[in-house]
């Protein structure tokens, strides 16, 4: 961008600041773009599965093909709303749009809680993995929860001083995470599946009607980081055609591997197994009895000449022996980096609601020195470490945890939908370099189906969560209330209307020395 | 070798003032556009456009000591100021953007362990670029 302005003889020089002269270095692509939400999104295969099981027992795949559909609806919306605003803030964006500030700060502030309770959850699973090295780490709910707080605080630290996080290292994790998940799944494929066992697992342990709603309910938390990549857009190369591309494909490849992970968890274990022994290290569940079923001799004897036998025997005795290490250290690995990015995320997002005046600016001041906005780094983790404070006394915060997800995501989920359907309405003259197909046309509205079905069912969720899960119910109408108040006092000090919105960042938020 | 183009990446170290001086220099002979690039890294935990006022502030004032080190040159560069997650990767997208021809880069002298260390973004320029990068190191004194 040059400056064409030239001084004159007798002119007072004045500096221009140069910083209308900043412009961004967007460097992702679709596959960067695609690894690091999948590396989001792909962790919640290591907690979800268990976690549905336990509530929906035999009705899992059912759930989770439910709460599939939902997610395709939602990442379509997404991929609208993301494409028309590239930028950080996700629903939170697209509601201030869509709507005012007071809606934009509902569906950030309920954004804000699925992100606490995705990195309490995250971390909380880390421990089960490990408990393959040392059992305790698995069993005992003190050394359980200690270590899973020990994990959140460690990256608390980590944070506020501020580290390089490689988008190699997600990229290649990324790729690894799909190739070990697709080998588990083409192994229980050939070795266990079974479709008469299948079948009789499903409808032997059909849970109650109850346990099926609060199933399809939980079962959210399977499709976290669809935020993710509204996040990541606006650090983009050509934002509006990649990230609904990058949306698209992680949403086929997500569910891709969410059927056939349970599938082949079916075929491993029964829904009573899954959701006991294994609710929150289940992929290690699939490994184990996978490992347990591979007898490479016996395998081996399908093949005719003897070469073939000693080589298949050889490489099946290797991944007999493989596969649970592999599965142990692979999913804390996942996991630790998605509690991480939750906590990326929380941060970016809180800059992103203080920018626009949707929450005090205070909390995401930066460190002169650390150059990280340590505040709320320090205080969303606290949340998150509070979050996990139960597990101490039981094995509820599981269960819990994925009910408070729920209630977050389900609220923000809607409000991206609605705001969309009223973006349409409103602002129908916009582009959108990625529109919605399947339109119902009233009036002079084209309104997309699949957002008009979305709300519908995130919200029937969202109800239902309130109805069914006391602790949900308290917890989050609890984090709701708090945020009113502070929304409401923060406006009203700074003289602003709560529905007032002008579309324009407050600029400057940045530290001060 | 003929330059049309020449960005000088800078990061507020003394050896910005020789690296530059070099560009003018080289500059002066093909009368080629001489860009200052100061690249402001941002990390993940914040968005890419946070704007973070100590770190403009220096960008700032290393980006005006460029010119004025240029004008005592009596040569005219083009200052820039880019915010990205890392600065190798932007210093050679800005590169390509521009289409220069040589990227000048001044060098600490700096020992890591006992043992000389370029630090990651030189490698990376020098792995990554398209075009020449020459490197300005300054003395070990």
């Amino acid at each position: 961008m040059a400056n064409d302005w030239q001084p004159k003889l007798g002119d007072k020089v004045v500096r221009h600041p140069r910083v209308r002269l900043h412009h961004l270095r967007r460097v992702l692509g679709i596959p960067g773009l695609f690894s690091t939400a999948y590396g989001d999104v792909g962790s919640s295969i290591y907690y979800a599965l268990g976690l549905v099981a336990l509530v929906a027992l035999g009705a899992t795949p059912v759930v989770l093909g439910i709460a599939g559909i939902l997610f395709v609806f939602t990442a379509l919306t997404y991929a609208e709303g993301t494409a028309m605003f590239p930028e950080a803030g996700g629903s939170a964006s697209f509601a201030r749009h869509g709507f005012n500030d007071l809606m934009g700060f509902i569906a950030g502030w309920s954004l804000m809680f699925g992100y606490i309770v995705t990195i309490s959850i995250s971390a909380y699973t880390i421990p089960s993995y490990l408990g393959y090295f040392w059992e305790p780490l698995k069993s005992s709910p003190v050394v359980h929860t200690g270590a899973a707080m020990g994990i959140v605080f460690l990256l608390m630290v980590i944070n506020t001083i501020g580290v390089r996080e490689s988008s190699r290292l997600n990229f290649s994790l990324a790729a690894l995470d799909i190739a070990t998940q697709l080998l588990i799944i083409v192994l229980a494929l050939l070795i266990l599946f079974n479709p008469v066992v299948f079948w009789q697992r499903i409808t032997g342990y059909w849970p109650s009607t109850t346990n099926l709603i609060f199933g399809v309910a939980i079962a959210a938390i399977a499709f976290t980081g669809l935020e993710t990549v509204s996040q990541m857009a606006e650090e983009t190369k050509r934002p509006q055609v990649r990230a609904p591309k990058a949306l698209v494909l992680m949403t086929i490849v997500v569910l891709v591997i969410f059927a056939g992970i349970s599938v082949s968890a079916f075929s491993a274990m029964t829904p009573a197994e899954l959701g006991s022994s294994w609710a929150t290290d289940p992929v290690a569940g699939i490994a184990h009895n996978l490992s347990a079923a591979i007898v490479p001799d016996e395998l081996a004897k399908g093949f005719s000449e003897p070469a073939h036998q000693i080589v298949v025997a050889y490489v099946l005795g290797g991944v007999r022996s493989a596969l649970p290490v592999l599965v142990a250290l692979l999913a804390a690995t996942i996991l630790f980096i998605a509690t991480n990015a939750g906590l990326l995320g929380i941060s970016r997002l809180a800059f992103s609601l203080g920018r626009f005046q949707l929450i005090p600016a205070e909390l995401s001041r930066v460190h002169p020195r650390s150059k990280t906005p340590y505040i709320s780094i320090i205080v969303f983790t606290l949340i998150a470490l509070v979050l996990q404070i139960p597990g101490f006394f039981g094995p509820d915060v599981f269960t819990n945890l994925g009910g408070l997800y729920a209630f977050g995501s389900m609220l923000s989920f809607a409000l991206a939908h609605l705001s969309v359907l009223a973006l349409r309405i409103k602002k129908p003259d916009v582009p959108r370099p990625f529109k919605l197909g399947w339109n119902i046309r009233i009036g002079s509205w084209d309104l997309p189906i699949t957002a008009i079905l979305g709300l519908l069912g995130t919200t029937a969720i969202w109800v239902v969560v309130l109805i069914i899960q006391p602790y949900s119910r308290w917890v989050g109408l609890a984090w709701m209330a708090f945020g009113f108040g502070m929304f409401f006092l923060f406006r009203w000090l700074r003289r602003v209307s709560p529905g007032q919105t002008d579309g324009s960042p407050t600029g400057v938020t940045g530290d001060k020395e | 070798m003929r330059l049309e183009r020449i960005l000088v990446a800078v990061n507020g170290k003394d050896a910005d003032v020789e690296a530059v001086k070099l560009a003018c220099d080289l500059a002066k002979k093909s009368k080629a556009k001489v860009y200052v690039v100061y690249v402001i890294e941002v990390k993940r935990s914040l968005p890419l456009d946070a704007v973070i006022e100590s770190e403009i502030a220096k960008a700032e004032k290393v980006l005006t000591r460029a010119e004025e080190v240029a004008a005592d040159k009596d040569y005219e560069v083009e200052t820039d100021l880019v915010q990205a997650r890392e600065v190798g990767p932007a210093i050679v997208d800005e590169a390509m953007e521009r289409e220069v021809s040589l990227i000048l880069m001044g060098v600490t002298y700096k020992k890591s362990f006992g043992v000389f260390n370029l630090g990651r973004v030189i490698p990376y320029v020098l792995e990554g670029a398209p075009c020449r990068v020459l490197l300005c190191r300054e003395p070990m004194s």
